[in-house]
């Protein structure tokens, strides 16, 4: 990372910062507008973090995909944690599972980490940055389809991610086309 | 007229704006810029000298600006007569004494702008001291003279002599000063004002004003240093010559004197008074004269030669007649200049030879011509040699004395014998300084010529001006009648007196003569004296007293601590909790009823709450883990939070949401340094003493529950607060108004309880200072992030070497991330923070702004951003911390505090009251309309002080317990397996 690209303005956390606050705010207006602009710069310029690099853009019908697909899973996995949570006949089948994730960004990790979690039912448990692996427990392993099917599925949450998010480049570089019709493939090695 | 009124003002704040300005001046111009302040105190010498004409026609300038007209209190400022010669002496010593500072501290001596602000500070007290008419307003200035006098003495902060010295002044003085107030009190209050001129025209009578004045002669006596309170002045003596030369000679110790004569005319009259007087003027007149016969180091001879002026001051200035009076007033002139004159000597001598002791001096007069000249004016001044002013005054007086007519012939008498004794004392002792200084003595070897310093001018000349001033005066002594007399003919009784340089041959000279020969054949056979005097000590040693009730006092607040504050916690909630039973518990038992009728209306979520709360409660009890029971307890709280919500206090709900989230990560930081478990149960009595205890507080809550709403006579005040919140308040969330406007002045303790809170949690922990610790990473040399042997050590540091990770897995989320282990790190939290952290903020801040009118609020908003503090602590670790917060808390804290109170100002310049709201309504171009709500900065100022609260817990209980746990290898979670050499992560999964 050079300087230059220290000192650049952070203009994505400047719009969503505004956004924010035009939000809580919930109205539009010039005064509301460039208050949120001055807000932003100030809190950004004086309480600076490190410049990210982020390569990707954000693809709209991707992370459409990326959002509805979690939604769907979200209200799946709930009624599955729900039933077995109202059937103490059951004893769930609870495991921890290793997936080697294909990306090597931290932030693909962590969004793929994130995803999971909000899933009830599973937990990442630990996430190593060096090797891009995540460890998850998995409430209960036979309602999902078994280990390889879990494994599958949290792969394809890291491509949703990917294809939403990332650059031409880093999604080649985890093995991945832009259009999705290999994600079966992939998740099959 | 009115120029000269405010002219005063201009003047004392001239005297504050230069106390505040002198540590930048002496910053920048070193020891040259006492010469500078010397300008201050000696305009107010040049403003009274202007003034002389108009206070001798009666006509000086008065001042009045109401202050607290409820309670009669003005600041009232007046220069008559005594206030004049006051004023020309706390001035005129004040400019010399500062001209003498210049040359006196050594350039690279420290603190000196400490030193000089305090000192110009005093000079600022006295001036107010001395020019006020108000009885309250001069204890104000009375007590300003005491703490500066207390902090001038403690000048040497190391010198444990000193600092005694600086607490034994300020315990007697103010000990003085409280029972002085009793007494202002109650004269303020039998007679309706407190104006001292009302009062000393028109003096309530009867037991209780007697109790009054005997109150504030005790008052005066403390800080006069008068016999028995007289033992703080030598010690006092620890303080650099300076001070003893203009505080405790020439200024503070007059203020006592001061109120002595300014309470005369009015009271000299009283049995209780004159009775006072002659004890405490006549045993310290003789007392320090006796004294300081027997001192060998020449500051106590002169602060014990003192403490003898003075109680000869308080027989002439009490004694209550017109003739004695006026010598008094003469005597105060004289002896200010003398006085101050010879502590300059002294130190001069001091400075020059290194030491004070008489018995290390021998022919300094020789090394010293000129000062040596100076210092025997000023004595013979002081022992009453013509034609000094010394001389004129003690003429005066004992002539004053002989005829008498003015008080009842046993005091006149009494006093005369006392006037006597004390006289041939000062003659004795005055030679023997003189002697003791400057004489050749066969016994004692000479200093080497070559190790005495010649005093540069500087030093020189403000003694010399004092020295030859005693003798211009005397020159004069028809203007002094002239000038003085005004005052002095306030005096109820007696022949007005006259100063007079050649009286004649009259009795009152023949008994001079003979005074001045036994003082001289009293010197003359000192060495005899002082065997005697060793052999025979006084019974009872005032010093003695105050050390063995200071000792008590220690060992009763000892024997009481270990009574109560045994150090267990069990013990202090269970005799909380019991005063709840018995005392308001008991009133509620035998005055109230319960109501004839209970409804349960609230509903299922309120109950499933309830059951929640319960649960969780009764799961912390019992729970054995600490980490358990903290979380089980916040859940208690959230659970309350969810109440308040429920009942449509959002505010209040958001509020003790935050609060608990910010308890939790406290908790866990402190946590992390205690045992997992709590220790053993205790006995099994112990429990169900514990379970009674608990028991008996619950029903005793549950029946205030019940009884309270029965209580509501009026209808309440809420009902009316949704339209006076926007009225008065400027805002719609009621809850915030009430807290930055309503109850301005109690948020504002509040936030000044939380700056002390969090003070004293950070001087907890921080075991070192606490201004240099908190190191960020880039105070490191880049790549060498702290090791071993780099100044820090630091066992921890070899781990924080980056990881050999390569692409953009080496990615820097966090400032700090690369100084914690590669083990310790989570990248998750790492890449949520960086993404959250500045959302956080900018949510605190709409908190903040929003909070007039919306949930929220200053306090909302610091500890959301407390909490995005936290986050980054916890994500990146204590060198994360100092890259977030790179401030120091204290000056969130102080800047935080010094918001609100601006802010609660403000109103006052706009013609409101403290802290009351203001608004503005501004049209901005593109904005639009923009309320401006004064209380809004208050609200910035809670916000800064919570979020400088939050600042120092992280880094006292999170970053410096971490670093005292590395220092220590201590770090439990991380010790075990870090210091192993770890395997490459890839070959252990």
């Amino acid at each position: 990372m050079s300087r230059g690209s220290r000192r650049r303005l952070p203009w994505r956390m400047l719009v969503w910062l505004t956004l924010v606050w035009l939000m809580l705010w919930g109205r539009l207006s010039t005064g509301t507008l460039l208050a949120g602009i001055a807000i932003a710069a100030l809190v950004t310029t004086t309480l600076p973090l490190p410049a990210v690099e982020f390569q990707g853009g954000i693809h709209p019908f991707a992370t459409a995909r990326l959002v509805g697909r979690f939604i769907l899973d979200l209200v799946r996995a709930s009624i599955q944690v729900t039933l077995l949570a109202l059937n103490p006949s059951r004893t769930p089948s609870g495991a921890v599972i290793r997936v080697h994730l294909r990306s090597e960004s931290d932030l693909y990790l962590t969004l793929t980490a994130e995803l999971s979690t909000l899933v009830p039912g599973s937990l990442v448990v630990e996430a190593n940055r060096q090797t891009g692996v995540l460890h998850l427990h998995i409430l209960d392993v036979d309602a999902l389809g078994g280990i390889e099917k879990v494994r599958a599925d949290t792969l394809g949450i890291e491509a949703r991610v990917l294809r939403a998010l990332a650059s031409d480049d880093e999604l080649a570089a985890a093995g991945l086309t832009r259009s999705g019709r290999d994600e079966r493939r992939v998740e099959q090695t | 007229m009115l120029c000269s009124k405010s002219t005063l003002l201009v003047l004392l704040l001239a005297h504050a704006a230069a106390a505040l300005g002198a540590p930048t001046l002496v910053s920048w111009l070193g020891r040259r810029a006492f010469l500078v302040l010397a300008l201050v105190p000696g305009s107010a010498a040049a403003w009274a000298l202007g003034q002389t004409a108009a206070v001798t026609s009666g006509e000086g300038p008065t001042m009045t600006l109401s202050w607290i007209p409820a309670l009669g209190i003005d600041l009232a400022f007046r220069l008559d007569t005594l206030s004049w010669l006051m004023v020309l002496l706390v001035g005129g010593v004040g400019a010399l004494v500062l001209v003498y500072c210049s040359a006196y501290f050594s350039p690279a001596s420290g603190n000196l702008g400490r030193f000089a602000a305090f000192f110009v500070g005093f000079a600022g007290a006295m001036l107010g001291l001395v020019t006020s008419d108000n009885l309250v307003q001069l204890y104000v200035f009375w007590e300003l003279t005491t703490v500066f006098s207390y902090l001038l003495i403690g000048h040497y902060t190391t010198r444990k002599s000193s600092r005694r010295a600086a607490t034994k002044a300020i315990l007697v003085t103010t000990a003085g000063g409280l029972v002085m107030l009793i007494g202002i009190v109650l004269i303020g209050d039998l007679s309706g004002t407190y104006s001292i001129t009302d009062i000393v025209a028109a003096p309530p009578t009867g037991p209780v004003a007697v109790t009054a004045v005997v109150l504030l002669l005790v008052g005066a006596a403390s800080k006069s240093a008068l016999v028995p309170l007289h033992f703080w002045l030598p010690a006092a003596m620890a303080a650099p010559t300076p001070v003893s030369a203009y505080l405790h000679a020439a200024a503070m110790v007059k203020a006592g004197i001061y109120l002595v004569a300014r309470l005369a005319p009015g009271y000299a009259g009283l049995e209780a008074w004159q009775l006072m007087i002659l004890v405490l003027g006549g045993f310290s007149l003789v007392m320090g004269g006796y004294q300081a016969l027997r001192q060998h180091d020449l500051k106590l001879l002169l602060a014990y030669g003192t403490v003898s002026q003075l109680g000869l001051l308080a027989i002439l200035l009490g004694a209550g007649s017109r003739a004695t009076a006026l010598a008094g007033l003469a005597l105060l002139g004289a002896h200010a200049m003398f006085k101050a004159s010879l502590f300059l000597v002294v130190g001069l001598v001091d400075a020059a030879t290194g030491t004070r002791d008489l018995r290390n001096l021998s022919a300094i007069w020789r090394r010293l011509p000129v000062t040596a000249v100076m210092a025997a004016l000023a004595m013979a001044s002081m022992i009453g040699l013509p034609p000094f002013a010394g001389f004129v005054a003690k003429e005066a007086a004992l002539e004053s004395l002989l005829h008498g007519g003015a008080s009842p012939a046993w005091l006149d008498i009494a006093l005369l014998v006392a006037f006597v004794a004390g006289s041939v004392l000062t003659v004795a002792y005055g030679l023997r300084l003189w002697w003791g200084a400057f004489a050749t003595k066969a016994t004692i070897p000479e200093i080497e010529p070559v190790r005495v310093i010649r005093p540069p001018l500087l030093l020189l000349a403000p003694a010399a001006l004092l020295a030859v001033g005693g003798l211009a005066v005397a020159v004069l002594p028809g203007l002094g009648d002239q000038v003085l007399s005004p005052y002095a003919n306030t005096y109820p009784a007696g022949e007005p007196g006259h100063l007079t340089l050649w009286p004649g041959l009259t009795p009152a000279l023949v008994i001079s003569l003979g005074m001045l020969a036994a003082g001289v054949g009293l010197f003359a056979i000192r060495d005899r004296v002082e065997r005697w005097q060793a052999t025979h000590q006084g019974p009872l040693d005032a010093d003695n007293v105050y050390r063995r009730t200071l000792r008590g006092l220690d060992l009763f607040a000892a024997d009481l601590t270990s009574l109560f504050q045994r150090g267990s916690l069990p013990f202090y909630l269970g005799i909380v909790l019991l005063m709840v039973v018995i005392l308001p518990g008991g009133a509620m038992a035998l005055g109230t009823s319960l109501p004839d009728r209970i409804s349960l209306r609230g509903g299922v979520p309120q109950l499933l709450v309830g059951a929640l709360v319960v649960v969780a409660t009764i799961l912390t009890v019992r729970s054995r883990r600490r980490l358990k029971a903290v979380i089980l307890t916040g859940i208690t709280g959230y659970g309350t939070a969810m109440l308040f919500f429920l009942y449509g206090a959002p505010d209040l709900a958001l509020d003790q949401v935050l609060v608990e989230t910010i308890t939790l990560v406290v908790f866990v930081l402190v946590l992390r340094r205690l045992p997992a478990y709590f220790s053993n149960r205790p006995l099994a009595a112990d429990r169900w003493v514990r379970l009674g205890i608990g028991i008996a507080v619950a029903v005793t809550v549950a029946g205030f529950a019940m009884v309270v709403p029965q209580a509501r006579l009026e209808p309440p005040v809420s009902a009316a607060l949704p339209q006076e919140a926007v009225a008065f308040g400027g805002g719609s969330n009621v809850v915030n108004v009430i807290l930055v406007d309503v109850r301005a002045w109690d948020t504002m303790g509040e936030i000044s309880v939380l700056v002390a809170a969090a003070t004293g949690i950070a001087s907890l922990t921080f075991l070192r200072s606490r201004t240099r610790d908190s190191r960020r990473p880039r105070d490191h040399v880049p790549g060498e992030l702290p090791v071993l042997g780099l100044g820090d050590p630091d066992p921890m540091a070899p781990l924080r070497r980056p990881g050999t990770s390569s692409g953009s897995r080496s990615q820097e989320w966090l400032r700090g991330g690369r100084t914690l282990a590669p083990q310790r790190r989570s990248v998750v939290f790492e890449v949520t923070t960086r993404m959250l952290y500045h959302t956080m903020l900018v949510f605190a801040i709409w908190l903040l702004f929003s909070g007039h009118n919306a949930p929220g609020g200053g306090f909302a908003a610091g500890l959301i951003t407390g909490l995005a503090l936290a986050v980054r602590y916890l994500a990146g670790g204590r060198y994360e911390l100092a890259e977030a917060a790179p401030l120091h808390p204290g000056l969130l804290l102080g800047s935080g505090l010094f918001l609100a109170t601006g802010s609660g100002l403000i109103p006052i310049l706009l013609g409101g009251e403290v802290l009351q709201t203001a608004i503005f309504d501004l049209t901005v171009p593109l904005i639009g309309e923009v309320h401006l709500i004064t209380s809004t900065f208050f609200d910035i100022g809670v916000y800064l002080v919570v979020v400088g609260l939050m600042l120092d817990v992280l880094r006292s209980l999170g970053a410096e317990i971490d670093r005292q746990g590395e220092a220590t290898g201590h770090d439990s979670d991380l010790v075990g397996p870090a210091l192993e050499p770890a395997p490459p992560l890839r070959d252990r999964l």
